[in-house]
């Protein structure tokens, strides 16, 4: 498995990844913002939320990355199109899965039960977090398959 | 025993007669004779349950009640609580019902709606019945039927509903349901809902525990409000209104309920208000703020900026309760309508419309929430950056204003705002980063409105503000001048458009028209305008007319329903309740009026 790689190309596949995401929040295309659903784990405030949140971010792509890495090193082959592929399956999981999960364990996020104590206030995804606009899905999978196309561009198969 | 029930036999009852049933996420309306004749699922906004309203009978309805006709003697919210107690006297009996929704689900296995309601008899026993139609949608479409576990369940595919009750009852969907209520022996149904999860059934008996737990929480909610309020009764009533109709998961507060009740019975103003308007949302911050309740004025703020990030720094007109864009307005064809008030309408046109007011009422918000000590992000004072900047580049179109006419016009109200906006952002950028060149700007443009306001916006004859550019006619909307500083709140100017809009447009009493009659490219009339009285009575106080506030205050209490609610507006010959109700805006002004009246120095000039 490509060690070095990962330890270098995670990090710029995450970054890839997360300019993409800020790209599309100033064209107004979706409110999704993982580093300061992220980051609002730690902190209420989201300026610093959103320090925390990329570091946290960066963090969890590394551990992705790792995954990326470990399917290039079993499948022996390590292209942009398997990256994209994999990028693909990544944002499925991410959207049907982790987001919708996420009120369940996120101390400031609403769920669709809150009530009269409620005190969060960031808002829950949803299914596909449409929530956080109707093009999030799309936006979601846009970046997701950047990052992996950035893996699969940059990373080897052993 | 069941049979059928006659459903065109229930007459519409008067808006003023329907008490709100509410969990924060969803609201139903309940007619004195103990029908819900309006329940969205599984959110305000969602699709009708119970439609009755303005669907006709074919549009479902749950009524639990006397079987005879019996006369209500008592009907109260249970002190500061959501929930409802309506009694009725039949024979020798009394029949009471109990009801409410269970806002605190979380963190347990409930369903996200859980509708208690529980008859007791007193004295001797009563018959009642119940009559359960429940139907989802403009369709009306009926459901599929089981009966699992003791609950009726009722099934449209992702949507289910389960109807359980303690005794167990024999309960058809579409029949009268004849039962005998003894005195010590409570009846008890529950209705639970489910939206693309499993139904979760709720024992009658735990569901009351619920409902009790959730009283409890309501009492504490109300007992935090500041004790010093005028006429606080009211107001907390008012607060607890709004709280119902906020929308827990995004802290978005609805602007009503309902949509389509009518605002001219009989006419087409039947708009669709199961949305939210930023400005709304801008006046209960303040009102939060005011009564001690800051968590619900920072709700309120991070939903205003979160909601709005994708058309920043663009303010829309309204907003979905997420934040997304408002559907199109369409008709609901075969709707009947209320009192035949059609169309019937879903979405709403005036999402697309340029109001710069909107613009003043929300970065007032961010200052009221500033100078009550409470930290502005720099990511808010971003946002209030660009809503500036937007007023400082867009002041001199014309508008749709605060009233959402479709044809734009240079409303003052709207150029009074955006001097508001201006003003508040400079305020708060002596404590907030910004650059020079920007502050230039906005002081500039700020000289430039009050400037223009002052000479095409005021009628130096009649001595008092105007509607618009051109025109003699008045604004209610113009009664927010004393909050500005634009002239000091002892001017002439000042005094002489309250008075104005005081004596013509007055309704009679204590009611005001928002602008005079008929004028606003609609067919038909329209009723007073429930917050611009409110606003008359902020105005007073403020300017130091504290004894006409005081009164006026007052008479405008006895206008409230039975129950302590507003509508929208209301017909000044019968003083009925109009529009779509209750309405938060209402219910914001009144707090903020009573607030007015408790900040105000007693010993101003007196009026005569």
């Amino acid at each position: 498995m490509d060690w070095a790689g990962w330890g270098l190309f995670g990090l710029v596949a995450t970054a890839a990844l997360t300019a993409a995401l800020i790209t599309a929040q100033l064209a107004g295309l979706t409110r999704l913002d993982f580093p300061l659903v992220l980051g609002t784990l730690v902190t209420e405030d989201p300026d610093r939320a959103r320090i925390v949140g990329f570091v946290i971010h960066l963090c969890a792509g590394q551990g992705f990355a790792l995954g990326y890495a470990a399917t290039f090193a079993v499948l022996h082959r390590a292209t942009w199109w398997i990256g994209a592929l994999l990028g693909l399956l990544h944002v499925g999981i991410a959207l049907t899965v982790l987001l919708p999960l996420l009120p369940g364990v996120h101390p400031r996020m609403a769920s669709q039960r809150a009530g009269l104590t409620s005190t969060a206030v960031l808002e829950p995804p949803g299914l596909f977090a449409v929530n956080y606009g109707v093009q999030t899905p799309a936006v979601a999978v846009v970046v997701h398959v950047i990052y992996g196309i950035v893996l699969g561009l940059l990373l080897r198969a052993d | 025993m069941t049979g059928g029930f006659d459903r065109a036999s229930r007459r519409p009852a008067p808006i003023s007669e329907y008490g709100l049933l509410g969990d924060t996420r969803t609201a139903a309306l309940v007619a004195g004779d103990g029908g819900i004749d309006w329940l969205c699922v599984p959110r305000f906004d969602g699709e009708p349950l119970f439609g009755r309203l303005v669907g006709g009978p074919e549009a479902g309805t749950f009524r639990v009640g006397p079987a005879r006709p019996g006369t209500v003697v008592d009907r109260r919210y249970r002190q500061h609580t959501a929930t409802l107690e309506t009694t009725w006297a039949v024979g020798g009996g009394r029949l009471t019902l109990t009801e409410g929704m269970v806002a605190e689900v979380s963190g347990r296995l409930l369903p996200t709606t859980l509708l208690v309601r529980r008859l007791s008899a007193e004295h001797a026993a009563v018959e009642a019945v119940v009559e359960f139609d429940p139907r989802l949608g403009a369709l009306h479409r009926r459901p599929r039927i089981h009966h699992r576990r003791q609950a009726l369940v009722c099934a449209w595919g992702s949507v289910a509903i389960s109807l359980a009750s303690a005794p167990e009852l024999a309960i058809e969907t579409g029949r009268s349901t004849s039962i005998t209520v003894r005195p010590g022996s409570p009846i008890t149904l529950v209705l639970a809902f489910a939206h693309r999860e499993p139904l979760i059934h709720v024992d009658p008996a735990a569901a009351w525990d619920l409902l009790v737990e959730d009283e409890n929480r309501w009492r504490d909610w109300s007992t935090e409000i500041d004790e010093s309020l005028p006429f606080r009764e009211a107001v907390v009533r008012s607060l607890l209104t709004m709280r119902l109709l906020t929308y827990s998961p995004s802290q978005a507060p609805v602007a009503a309920p309902t949509t389509s009740l009518p605002e001219d019975p009989g006419g087409i103003r039947n708009w669709d208000y199961r949305y939210v308007w930023p400005r709304d949302a801008s006046i209960g911050v303040s009102a939060f703020l005011g009564v001690g309740k800051a968590r619900e004025a920072h709700g309120f703020l991070a939903w205003l900026l979160h909601a709005s990030r994708l058309q920043r720094p663009r303010l829309p007109a309204l907003l979905t309760l997420h934040g997304r864009n408002v559907p199109a307005e369409r008709d609901l064809p075969g709707w009947p309508g209320y009192l035949a008030s059609v169309p019937v309408r879903i979405g709403n046109g005036a999402a697309g419309q340029h109001q710069l007011d909107g613009y003043g009422w929300v970065v007032d918000a961010a200052w009221a929430f500033a100078q009550a000590g409470q930290r502005l992000y720099s990511e808010t004072w971003r946002a209030v950056r660009g809503f500036a900047d937007v007023v400082a580049g867009r002041w001199q179109e014309p508008d749709a204003g605060i009233w959402e006419v479709r044809e734009p016009t240079q409303h003052v109200h709207s150029k009074l705002m955006g001097w508001l906006a201006l003003d508040r952002a400079l305020r708060i950028a002596d404590t907030h980063p910004l650059p020079d060149r920007q502050r230039r700007r906005w002081q500039e443009a700020r000289d430039a409105i009050a400037a223009e306001v002052r000479t095409r916006g005021f009628d130096p004859e009649a001595g008092c503000y105007v509607r618009g550019y051109g025109t003699q006619d008045l604004d209610a909307a113009l009664l927010v001048l004393p909050l500005l500083d634009l002239d000091d709140i002892e001017s002439p100017r000042v005094r002489g458009t309250i008075d104005a809009v005081r004596d013509r447009l007055s309704a009679g009493g204590p009611l005001l028209y928002r602008y005079p009659p008929g004028r606003d490219g609609f067919p038909g009339g329209e009723g007073a305008f429930l917050p611009c009285s409110f606003w008359l009575v902020q105005a007073l106080a403020r300017t130091g007319r504290h004894r006409e506030a005081v009164e006026l205050f007052q008479t405008l209490l006895d206008h409230a329903s039975p129950l302590g609610l507003y509508a929208e507006e209301m017909d000044p010959a019968t003083g009925a309740h109009l529009g779509n109700y209750p309405q938060t805006l209402t219910h914001a002004a009144l707090v903020q009026a009573a607030l007015a009246i408790r900040d105000a120095p007693t010993s101003g000039p007196v009026s005569a």
